[in-house]
């Protein structure tokens, strides 16, 4: 892959280890070369380095595998997904997770990711719906400034929502960026 | 105050009005300056060849990486000084304070010194901060690049170094460059490689630490002649200098300005360099913008110094956000990945 298609969550494989892009920073003098600043991530060790790239250079991308398992429950330190059809069971470690636990439901159906028949991650689709279980009761008038206000979803996350929102509704959430997108009519 | 995570920023009602303000006092200041505001299209034949800017492709052309082609066929056929707040489009370019599409400001003021081309840098950063309620810079200072070199890696490069010499003194100063194109068999091409490379790796190591350190407005002028890009080069003090600038708050790399180049040979010449780097790095081959020399030599480009500013950067200054995406008004951005 060209340096140019790196982005977090990107999958690298460098030394035969395979990697992932945590964090991705991309600076350039409008004039000179970019430079790709990256985190990554050992998926095996978890063990995070700084890579830095430059513009024209070429990445080997991880080949990587993913199988789609149900999401079953949880130690607090670990994951635990199962494949519906063989129910093999994995595990997967919270630091792994990171902050998809926040909209992993029970029976939730995610990609779970393999690299030489081992589990190194997760990829969980880009939206969720979550129900609602706590929310401030909705202010009328102040549309100017306060349109959204603090809400509570199952598995605790909490996220802004518009201030329509009640109790009890459903609400589709980016997982990719945490943010509400819009409500869901049951 | 402004976080820093994607999604978090100003209110979208917020971010109307900052721009409205932005763009009307940008537009007034310009205006009164005596320039006329000019409206070129997006969609062109071939752009401004730069190493390392890609055009994103509209079949059977390009959109513009800069308005400065088209802005400059103007000033030759008479237009006057003249400006524009354009949309630019730049491949690949994502990050917290890169965005593939934003927006440029961009003036040419006709028969102007650089000196004047900085002051209304600085009018602009000024007006634009005072709409969004931020004081003014405090202080500008400029300061010569080479000197700002010398400062920060206790070395000093006279500014015409060969590229084998510079990538030999550039290593030793842990700077080693990774480009390609030193081994070009044309050695304007080595150069542009080798000192392209160097100011990259050296604005990442030296220059940003050393601009952060300072904060407020800084002016970095007099460039090696390498990387006069379309400005005129000029003597300064027994070396020759591109006669060049780029502005910078907080840090932040705001603005290019130039003491436009009007040879149509040596314009000519150095698109051939940058050509043959990115044929050394494996670019995509960009056609010669023909009609762009053909009326610097049919008419010729009056004496003009020329900026360009960008608009997004600035308004992520002036509400003291840190990425582009907390003070933009795009909703959807096509192919955006998470940064």
């Amino acid at each position: 892959m060209d340096v140019s298609d790196l982005r977090k969550n990107a999958k690298l494989e460098i030394d035969g280890q395979p990697y992932v892009v945590v964090d991705f920073q991309f600076v350039k003098p409008g004039k000179g070369q970019g430079l790709y600043k990256c985190k990554i991530k050992n998926m095996i060790t978890g063990a995070v380095l700084d890579r830095t790239w430059r513009s024209g250079e070429r990445l080997e991308a991880a080949n990587v595998e993913s199988r789609k398992m149900q999401y079953l429950y949880s130690t607090g330190d670990a994951f635990t997904f199962m494949d519906s059809e063989t129910f093999e069971q994995v595990e997967l470690a919270a630091t792994i997770v990171g902050n998809d636990a926040n909209f992993l439901l029970d029976n939730l159906d995610c990609d779970i990711l393999f690299y030489n028949e081992r589990p190194v991650g997760l990829s969980m689709s880009s939206h969720v719906v979550m129900e609602i279980v706590e929310a401030e009761p909705g202010v009328k008038g102040d549309t100017a400034t306060g349109v959204t206000k603090q809400a509570k979803v199952s598995t605790g996350y909490e996220i802004q929502v518009p201030l329509f929102i009640k109790v009890g509704e459903r609400v589709k959430i980016d997982t990719r960026t945490g943010a509400y997108v819009e409500r869901v009519n049951n | 105050m402004i976080g820093d995570t994607p999604g978090q920023g100003l209110p979208w009602a917020k971010r109307v009005a900052l721009w409205d303000a932005a763009l009307a006092a940008v537009r007034g200041h310009l205006r009164a300056e005596g320039m006329r505001e000019v409206s070129t299209p997006v969609r062109v034949a071939g752009v401004a060849v730069e190493p390392f800017i890609e055009p994103l492709t509209a079949p059977p052309g390009y959109l513009a990486t800069s308005p400065e082609m088209v802005m400059k066929r103007l000033l030759c056929r008479g237009s006057g000084s003249i400006f524009q707040v354009s949309h630019v489009f730049r491949a690949s370019e994502v990050g917290a304070r890169h965005s593939e599409e934003f927006h440029l400001i961009e003036w040419y003021r006709l028969g102007a010194p650089l000196a004047v081309a900085r002051r209304d840098v600085e009018s602009l950063v000024d007006a634009a901060f005072v709409q969004a309620g931020r004081d003014p810079v405090a202080s500008w200072s400029t300061f010569g690049v080479m000197d700002v070199v010398e400062a920060t890696l206790g070395y000093a490069l006279r500014g015409d170094e060969e590229a084998d010499e510079l990538a030999r003194v550039s290593a030793r100063c842990g700077l080693p460059l990774r480009v390609a194109g030193l081994d070009d068999p044309s050695p304007e091409v080595r150069r542009l490689a080798a000192w392209t490379a160097f100011f990259s790796e050296w604005s990442d190591a030296h220059l940003d630490p050393w601009l952060d350190e300072r904060g407020g407005g800084v002016h970095v002028c007099d460039f090696p002649p390498a990387l006069a890009a379309l400005s005129e080069l000029r003597e300064v003090d027994g070396h020759v200098r591109a006669a060049r600038f780029e502005s910078f708050v907080d840090g932040v790399e705001l603005a290019n300005g130039y003491q436009e180049l009007r040879d149509p040979a040596e314009q000519a010449a150095r698109f051939a360099a940058v050509a043959g780097l990115r044929r050394a790095h494996g670019a995509p081959v960009l056609p010669v913008d023909e009609g762009f020399l053909a009326d610097l030599r049919g008419f010729g480009l009056p004496a003009c110094a020329g900026v360009a500013l960008g608009l997004d950067r600035l308004l992520m200054l002036a509400v003291g956000a840190d990425r582009l995406d907390q003070v933009s008004t795009a909703l959807s951005v096509p192919g955006r990945r998470e940064s």
